[in-house]
């Protein structure tokens, strides 16, 4: 009989959880049953700062159904205040305090949804408001520095890049700016949750369930006490990062109640229950020789974030290490202002500021009569300009060169506003893509048994990442096994630590932590063939490999079941990946809920870069401003790609990504009230299947020696990074404006 | 077929005894549960049902909290995402904006009725085959609509394919995958 053939790293497989989507198998944790749940609904402010003068609940308590009304009433100092994430939040319901709109003040619950929303409807809530700062603008609003705010912030600098901007040839400067956006996953942030006895048990969906830290410090129990289940994740993008009040309100519902909880938050609720992409304001200045060689590089950022909070993204971590220069200067502020807190949404950093600096390359390129990516191959550089550590691999240039060729970049117009095809302006556009390979840590423990079947369990997250998939690859690849042999659990505390599923590092981390289990699993597997009366002795075992379901070493092939059979039927091992510059006990703190980061622009010995290009046509009408993306390409490097199927499709979701914060996506902040305006998905704007008609994600072989044992790199964040510059830059071409403010949308160009 | 789903059609899980709270933290006797209801007779995946609900209750509420079909999603109760879409009498509907008590006698196919894990639907293939789908949360909704698509005479060509299927939101942005699977589905689909 022959072994199915193992499967192979990089191999297009099929998602392993593909039956279990498109069957509607798959249990989101709001799918997951518990009997006699009772429904809730949140109350949420109706001003953005002010007090609550009064709660009148008297016609509520009389709707039938109706069970609970949690209030600051009967809230404060039930829950502590919990340790926040990314930033310090207020929304615990802990006292009158409004301090932003749509905070939550309540938590409705009845024997029915339908009843609790009737009781929500009926609760009569006076505030008493003050003027609150909506944004940038507005009165009342506070600045400074990040590096001020946040002392672990420094902003990259070297050289003098004031006096080189002054006195170059070549100069550019312009402001750009980012609007207001939300994460909107498709599903809603849900919580299930109940008690048995001191324990809590919590289905939501979740990229990090280990932030059951949250919940612990809420209640003041120790996290063994809490299980935090989120098998399948219906969209993430940072905005189910952490633990958030609704979850604690839920909870101490559950408790009073003691029975279960559910609550499903309403889309327009998520505007502000959570975290947010704050809009960004950017004045960049680009200096340069006649021959593009950039002389100075001053990127000046500056974001909103709530009162209490110091979040910020800061960027220019990234645009001060794109290209080669002697004097840069980044500075980043933040701006406080009567907001909820902010918090990563996909591609945080780089979305808003690879949008300032890729725009700037592109205005430079213009300024001197030179094509956009020549100008970017005058400035490729193999060190950061910064300190001079070493790129981990860089393939900057060759992402361009093939995605020039794939697209027929050499029939892109040179003059702006040159191209007319009928009614509809044609322009080309280009610019880079960037994102830092990150990485964190993560247990795995694999087992396999006397059939040959592995069991992969780990505590990571499917986000639409394709976890389940790429971590069974790994799997099988290491062990010699078909992809159908392993199975893969995910997301659940009880599970051995992993990391958040964030910034990218998932892919890498987790499967190098599962091929480190198996490189156990196969030693073990190694001395049982020792042990073979045939083969023990035959010095080609030590080279011995797994495959096709066999130990193989010289001519000898054993079967893995027959070697497992032999050592009792099970072998199991609990192997780890850790960033090398992780803090001590990076597992024991993923465990407390504290996510482990590492490498990218702050690793010790190189600065390790995901890269693309991304290649945009678009097309403008001359009488309407109508804007069509036609075609986009993007060409990436991202080190080892574990499943080119699944990277390609995370990829072309990302660059769609990109497009929507280019021409569709803006949460409207209403200046007076300093509410949010279109919270539903009628008025705040994604791309849809007509909005893009071809879109092309290339993957580039590369080879990265020194990030982590398998060279993986993540394209999770990596296909939205610059996508919004190409698009702008391309209506450039197509029109001669040049728009420095996002969405672009047709009035801007009538 | 196989819902996979423990609780059981048809009988809700008995109310607890538990009494409700007042804010001051006092119980009280519990206010009863009178609002009106309604028996709704409809066929759901081939299984009748006859169901004494709420008047207020959507289908999708329906299928999700009393019948346990969470196969059908929600993803903004409001008619602007597609996630809930389920087929009642063959056409594709927003479960969310549809009223249980209005399907009396209609036939309702839910993701888990077009198909099963061992006989899958074409358009279920071949959003496998396609990777057109990512988290997945959407994916059952996309499905109910392609299926539509296709009957409806919707996909004539990839242009014609993104725009019938630009109803349905995928945050993810699967979008081209699920415009090569809509193609490749319709000429596989017998009906």
């Amino acid at each position: 009989m022959t072994e199915p053939s193992s499967a192979r790293i990089g191999e297009p497989l099929p998602r392993v959880d593909a039956l279990a989507k498109v069957t509607g198998m798959a249990l989101f944790p709001s799918d997951v049953p518990a009997p006699e749940t009772a429904y809730a609904v949140l109350l949420t402010s109706t001003i953005a700062l002010g007090r609550i003068v009064r709660i009148d609940s008297s016609a509520a308590e009389t709707v039938p159904g109706f069970l609970l009304l949690l209030s600051h009433e009967n809230v404060a100092g039930c829950i502590k205040t919990p340790h926040a994430f990314a930033g310090l939040s207020t929304t615990t319901v802990e006292s009158v305090q409004v301090m932003h709109d749509g905070q939550i003040v309540g938590l409705i619950v009845a024997q029915s949804y339908e009843g609790a929303c009737e009781a929500a409807a009926c609760v009569r809530i006076d505030y008493e408001p003050s003027s609150a700062a909506a944004g940038f603008d507005s009165p009342g609003v506070q600045r400074r520095r990040v590096k001020e705010a946040n002392a672990r912030h420094q902003d990259p600098r070297i050289g003098d890049a004031d006096a080189a901007y002054v006195s170059a040839p070549v100069r550019i400067a312009a402001d750009y700016a980012t609007p207001t956006q939300h994460h909107n996953s498709i599903e809603l942030l849900t919580t299930t949750c109940w008690w048995e006895g001191d324990r809590l048990t919590v289905h939501e969906p979740s990229q990090f369930v280990l932030d059951r830290r949250y919940l612990a410090d809420c209640f003041g129990i120790p996290v063994e006490h809490i299980r935090v289940v989120s098998r399948f994740c219906g969209g993430g993008f940072g905005g189910k990062t952490s633990g958030t009040p609704r979850t604690a309100l839920c909870a101490l519902a559950a408790r009073r109640l003691n029975r279960p909880v559910k609550l499903v938050a309403r889309r327009e609720q998520a505007f502000t229950i959570n975290t947010y992409r704050a809009e960004t304001r950017h004045h960049v200045r680009l200096a340069a020789h006649h021959d593009g060689r950039l002389l100075a590089l001053i990127h000046e950022g500056m974001e909103i974030t709530s009162r209490p909070s110091t979040y910020s993204v800061a960027g220019t971590e990234v645009t001060a290490r794109m290209y080669a220069c002697a004097n840069i200067r980044t500075e980043v502020s933040i701006v406080h202002a009567d907001r909820n807190t902010p918090g990563f949404m996909r591609c945080p950093a780089e979305l808003p500021y690879m949008f300032a600096l890729e725009s700037a390359m592109d205005e430079l390129a213009h300024a001197l009569h030179m094509d956009p990516i020549e100008l970017r191959r005058r400035n490729d550089t193999d060190r950061d300009p910064i300190d001079g550590r070493a790129y981990s691999s860089r393939s900057l240039m060759r992402c361009f060169d093939e995605g020039a060729r794939q697209f027929g970049w050499s029939d892109r117009p040179a003059q702006p506003g040159t191209h007319r095809m009928g009614e509809w302006r044609v322009g080309y556009g280009c610019a880079a893509a960037s994102y830092p390979a990150v990485l964190g840590a993560s247990a795995a423990r694999v087992s396999l048994d006397g059939e040959a079947r592995a069991r992969v369990q780990l505590a990571f997250h499917e986000i639409g990442n394709g976890a389940y998939t790429v971590i069974a690859q790994a799997a099988a690849a290491a062990l010699g096994l078909p992809l159908a042999s392993v199975e893969v659990e995910l997301g659940d505390t009880r599970l051995p630590p992993s990391n958040i599923a964030a910034a990218s590092n998932g892919t890498a981390t987790t499967c190098n932590a599962v091929t480190r289990a198996c490189a156990m699993i196969r030693d073990r597997l190694l001395e049982a063939a020792r042990q073979d009366p045939l083969f023990g002795t035959d010095p080609s075992l030590q080279a011995a490999q797994l495959m096709d379901g066999c130990l193989v070493a010289g001519g000898a092939r054993l079967p893995i079941a027959s070697l497992v059979e032999r050592i009792g039927g099970l072998v199991d091992a609990e192997g780890a990946y850790i960033v090398p510059d992780a803090p001590p006990g990076a597992i024991e703190r993923l465990r407390q809920g504290i996510p482990a980061f590492g490498g990218g622009v702050h690793g010790r010995t190189h600065v390790a870069l995901s890269l693309g290009a991304h290649f945009v046509q678009v097309h403008v009408h001359v009488l309407t401003g109508e804007i069509r993306v036609p075609r986009v390409l993007g060409v990436f490097a991202a080190g080892t790609i574990m499943n080119r199927r699944t990277a390609a499709s995370q990829l072309t979701g990302g660059m769609i990504w990109g497009m929507g914060s280019a021409l569709h996506e803006a949460t409207i902040v209403d200046p007076g009230s300093a509410r949010y305006i279109n919270r539903s998905f009628a008025d705040y704007l994604i791309p849809v299947n007509a909005d893009v008609p071809s879109v092309t994600a290339i993957l580039l072989e590369e080879r990265d020696e020194v990030i982590n044992p398998m060279g993986i790199k993540g394209v999770g964040e990596l296909g939205p990074s610059g996508m919004n510059a190409a698009i702008a830059n391309a209506i450039f071409n197509a029109t001669g404006r040049r728009l420095r403010s996002l969405p672009i949308l047709p009035r801007h160009l009538i | 077929m196989n819902d996979g789903h423990s609780l059981a059609p048809e009988s809700r899980p008995a109310m607890t005894a538990a009494r409700p709270l007042r804010a001051d933290g006092e119980s009280r006797e519990a206010v009863p549960d009178i609002r009106p209801t309604v028996t709704t007779r409809f066929a759901v995946n081939g299984r009748f049902h006859a169901v004494e609900h709420d008047v207020r209750v959507t289908l999708l509420d329906l299928l999700r909290e009393r019948l346990g079909l969470t196969g059908t999603k929600k993803g903004c109760d409001h008619g602007q995402c597609g996630a809930c879409t389920v087929h009642v009498n063959g056409e594709a509907v927003l479960s969310c904006l549809t009223l249980a008590a209005s399907l009396e006698d209609v036939v309702v196919t839910t993701i888990e009725g077009v198909g099963s894990p061992e006989k899958l639907h074409p358009m279920q293939q071949a959003f496998i085959d396609h990777d057109a789908l990512q988290c997945g949360y959407c994916t059952p909704g996309q499905i109910m609509a392609a299926i539509a698509c296709v009957r409806d005479g919707g996909a004539r060509d990839a242009s014609s394919v993104r725009e019938w299927m630009s109803g349905t939101l995928c945050r993810c942005a699967a979008y081209p995958q699920i415009a090569s699977a809509v193609l490749d589905a319709a000429g596989k689909m017998v009906d």
